[in-house]
């Protein structure tokens, strides 16, 4: 079934570069030598290592446990020796423990138990197990969004891929149509409700077209804007609910899972599979070789560009994920992970080089801000020390750090990163006001 | 790739800057000064110039003052000032002595702008303040309209709007008013049609809403009305004196206005009554007055009407609330 979407009426409609990479079929990228897993992929507590240095792993093996229920499973995504076990830098630029894999390219795997059933807590065990978390970016443990506290009534899957340049979600879609349906249902089921709808920018109508003829779920066309892809804005567009402020999808009685995690739910539950490899895009202007990738976790960026032919002379930096919330690389000595979306090389015109000039009150940061903030505002009282007066008068909590308000900027502004500057100091001040109290 | 460049996101930005727009808000004035200066002639032309050129030569000095070179004066030149000297060029009579404009310009750049800290810091208007500025201090030479038009015409000294409000009949006709023909009157303020154009410009550039100007004339337009109880005054109302020229370009200028659609809304009503009321109290020409008066209240306005945030409670639980709250008081 297809239906249209609704529309939040703000965001931006930005030139989406799919062109690049939409017909480029998913290519299995050859395992590298060595990889790097990190234990810190997800949000949550990282994982606890089992394995030691010396040891022997096998494809699919358990190197880390989850610590806790907000954390998730890891796994050996090559066969071989592990090397060390050492803190490395993500790419974020923080210190997190990695296992180093050399990889014996012997390919010996193993897999989880098959289930004996297919009962909701049999599912949900599994995943839990094979440890999924949100594919889109965030990373935060499927099995926590599949235990909502409230009751939920509707599975919302989000294919909207609303950032420029990423097509892995697309690729998906189209040459893994069945697999990515029995994942779904398979979701559906585990929580235990008859409404799925999975939303679709209408820029992807093959996409919508083979979607729309399964009759369980619902295919709702979205309208091709940025953020459409943010879990309230899609939410919104598929149901008409608002998401309450400061409050979680269940509270509105919806789950909203990523496509890659229905795919990656199927492989677990259906193929007995843990999660250690994942799709993504490389793409850009400075890549000689746009592609999408089927990549082991834990593979080395550098690998990934040689693999891709290269850059071109003028690509200036990397991007991982999307080009508007995307973090740059610091450099090419770093290792994917389950959230690693994409990989773009973008040139020197990209780069931002014009220096601020003073904010002229257009109100467009505003005009634009899906969450119907008051950007110009948190900006001028946060770079002024005021942060409680930059909460109070724009609401700096409820930003969900899309970008739109810099990307429209007429000044050059840097908006969103005020904005976090902001949402740091107070949640750093509320920390310690609570301490105090304690 | 030698170098490792930490770009902060998003990493692509849209490719208008503050230059751009405001070079359209240049090119939008423009079909209203060649009109002024095909009515009145090369002394139109020449007060532009003057007001204009020392406008910009004004906040040169200014940033020369402030120790900067040339290269970077160029860097940061907006083309703000090179607005407001427009613009208080064209709200003078083209028979003005040739100081007036130099030092309208002057006072507005270097007190109203420059004082406060420069593009985007200043509270008020400055061609406003400017023109208001030159009103006080030349007040005879700034009311004395009387000059003979290109096409041989000779224009009498008060302006329409003034006879208008007098309840002198005009012997012009609306068409002649919108074109500004045999009109007398500020040099970019006769020809309401060529500010029209330059304001369909800028709303199809997307530099300013097409709704603020709309509100702003539509509200002026039908107060007049109601206040001389005579709907016929609409028309006349409007397309007399500056409120156009106010509206289209002076009122929207985005520093001193609201920042978003709610504040505008309330904001431009506002102004659109306190116009009206004005006009109608001193019959004399307020346009320029009200909007000096009303950015001073723009804080107010951004202060009281704010866009609420994406998932708040709906409007009509807040009120059922409120309600709510209120019934349980009386209760106690």
């Amino acid at each position: 079934m297809i239906k249209n979407g609704k529309y939040f009426s703000r965001g931006i409609h930005i030139p989406d570069k799919k062109y690049l990479s939409k017909d480029i079929p998913i290519r299995e990228m050859e395992t590298p030598s060595v990889v790097a897993i990190s234990l810190g992929q997800h949000i949550g507590k990282p994982a606890v290592p089992t394995v030691q240095v010396g040891d022997r792993v096998l494809q699919g093996q358990l190197i880390g446990k989850a610590d806790g229920f907000v954390s998730a499973n890891i796994y050996a995504s090559v066969s071989g020796t592990v090397l060390a076990i050492e803190k490395h830098r993500n790419v974020n630029g923080a210190m997190i423990d990695h296992v180093v894999i050399e990889n014996d390219f012997k390919y010996e795997d193993v897999v989880l138990e098959p289930l004996a059933d297919r009962e909701p807590e049999t599912i949900k065990a599994r995943i839990a197990e094979a440890g999924l978390v949100g594919m889109g970016g965030a990373g935060f443990p499927t099995i926590v969004k599949l235990s909502p506290k409230t009751p939920v009534d509707t599975l919302i899957i989000n294919g909207a891929e609303c950032e420029p340049y990423l097509t892995c979600d697309y690729r998906l879609m189209l040459e893994k149509t069945e697999e990515v349906l029995k994942g779904i249902k398979l979701l559906a089921k585990a929580i235990n409700v008859k409404n799925i709808l999975v939303g679709i920018e209408a820029n992807k109508p093959d996409a919508i077209e083979r979607f729309g003829k399964d009759p369980d779920i619902t295919v709702v066309v979205l309208k091709k804007a940025y953020p459409m892809g943010s879990e309230k804005h899609l939410i919104y567009c598929c149901t008409g609910r608002k998401v309450p402020l400061g409050k979680l999808p269940s509270d509105a009685g919806i789950v909203d899972l990523n496509l890659a995690t229905a795919y990656a739910t199927y492989e677990a539950v259906e193929l007995n599979k843990p999660l250690y490899e994942r799709f993504m895009t490389v793409s850009g202007e400075g890549f000689n070789q746009p592609m999408n990738l089927k990549v082991k976790i834990g593979t080395r960026i550098d690998d990934i560009v040689n693999y891709c032919g290269g850059l071109k002379d003028d690509a200036a930096y990397l991007v991982q994920g999307g080009p508007m919330m995307g973090p740059t690389m610091i450099s090419t000595d770093i290792y994917t992970t389950k959230t690693t979306s994409g990989l773009l090389a973008l040139t020197i015109k990209d780069v931002n080089v014009s220096n601020p000039t003073p904010c002229i009150n257009c109100g467009r940061c505003a005009s634009v801000c899906p969450m119907h903030l008051l950007p110009m505002q948190i900006d001028f009282y946060t770079l002024a020390g005021d942060y409680e007066k930059a909460d109070s008068v724009g609401g700096v909590m409820n930003c969900i750090s899309c970008g739109c308000c810099t990307y429209v900027c007429p000044a050059k502004r840097s908006l969103v990163q005020s904005i976090a500057l902001a949402k740091g100091k107070i949640m750093a001040m509320r920390k310690a006001q609570q301490g105090g109290g304690k | 790739m030698d170098t490792v460049i930490i770009n902060s996101t998003p990493h692509i930005r849209s490719p208008r800057t503050t230059k751009h727009i405001m070079l359209d808000v240049v090119i939008a004035l423009l079909p209203a000064c060649i009109m002024g200066c095909i009515y009145f002639g090369w002394s139109a032309l020449l007060v532009l110039a003057l007001s204009s050129i020392s406008a910009v030569a004004t906040e040169v000095v200014w940033k020369l003052c402030q120790k900067k070179n040339f290269k970077q004066i160029l860097n940061e030149f907006d083309y703000t000032s090179c607005i407001t000297g427009l613009l208080i060029g064209m709200c003078m009579s083209s028979s003005v002595k040739w100081y007036v404009p130099i030092l309208a310009s002057v006072f507005a750049i270097s007190i109203v702008k420059m004082l406060f800290g420069g593009t985007g810091k200043n509270i008020v208007n400055p061609a406003i303040v400017g023109r208001i500025f030159a009103f006080m201090s030349f007040t005879t030479i700034m009311n004395d309209f009387a000059t003979e038009l290109t096409n041989g015409t000779v224009v009498s000294g008060a302006t329409t709007l003034t006879n208008l409000l007098k309840g002198t009949a005009s012997d012009l006709t609306l068409g002649q008013m919108f074109l500004g023909i045999n009109m007398a009157g500020c040099i970019g303020e006769t020809c309401k049609l060529a500010l029209v154009v330059g304001g369909i410009y800028l709303v199809v550039r997307k530099v300013i809403d097409i709704r603020w100007p709309v509100i702003y004339i539509v509200t002026t337009g039908l107060i007049s009305a109601a206040l001389y109880k005579d709907i016929a005054m609409f028309m006349p109302s409007i397309l007399t004196g500056g409120l156009f020229l106010g509206a289209i370009f002076m009122a929207t200028d985005y520093v001193t206005s609201p920042n978003n659609k709610y504040a505008c809304y309330a904001y431009y009503l506002c102004l659109g009554i306190l116009t009206a009321i004005l006009r109608y109290a001193t019959q004399m020409e307020v346009v320029s007055f009200c909007i000096l008066i009303m950015n001073l209240f723009v804080p107010i306005f951004n202060k009281f009407f704010k866009p609420r945030p994406f998932g708040s409670k709906p409007i009509k639980d807040v009120i059922k609330d409120f309600f709510a709250k209120f019934a349980k008081k009386k209760e106690v």
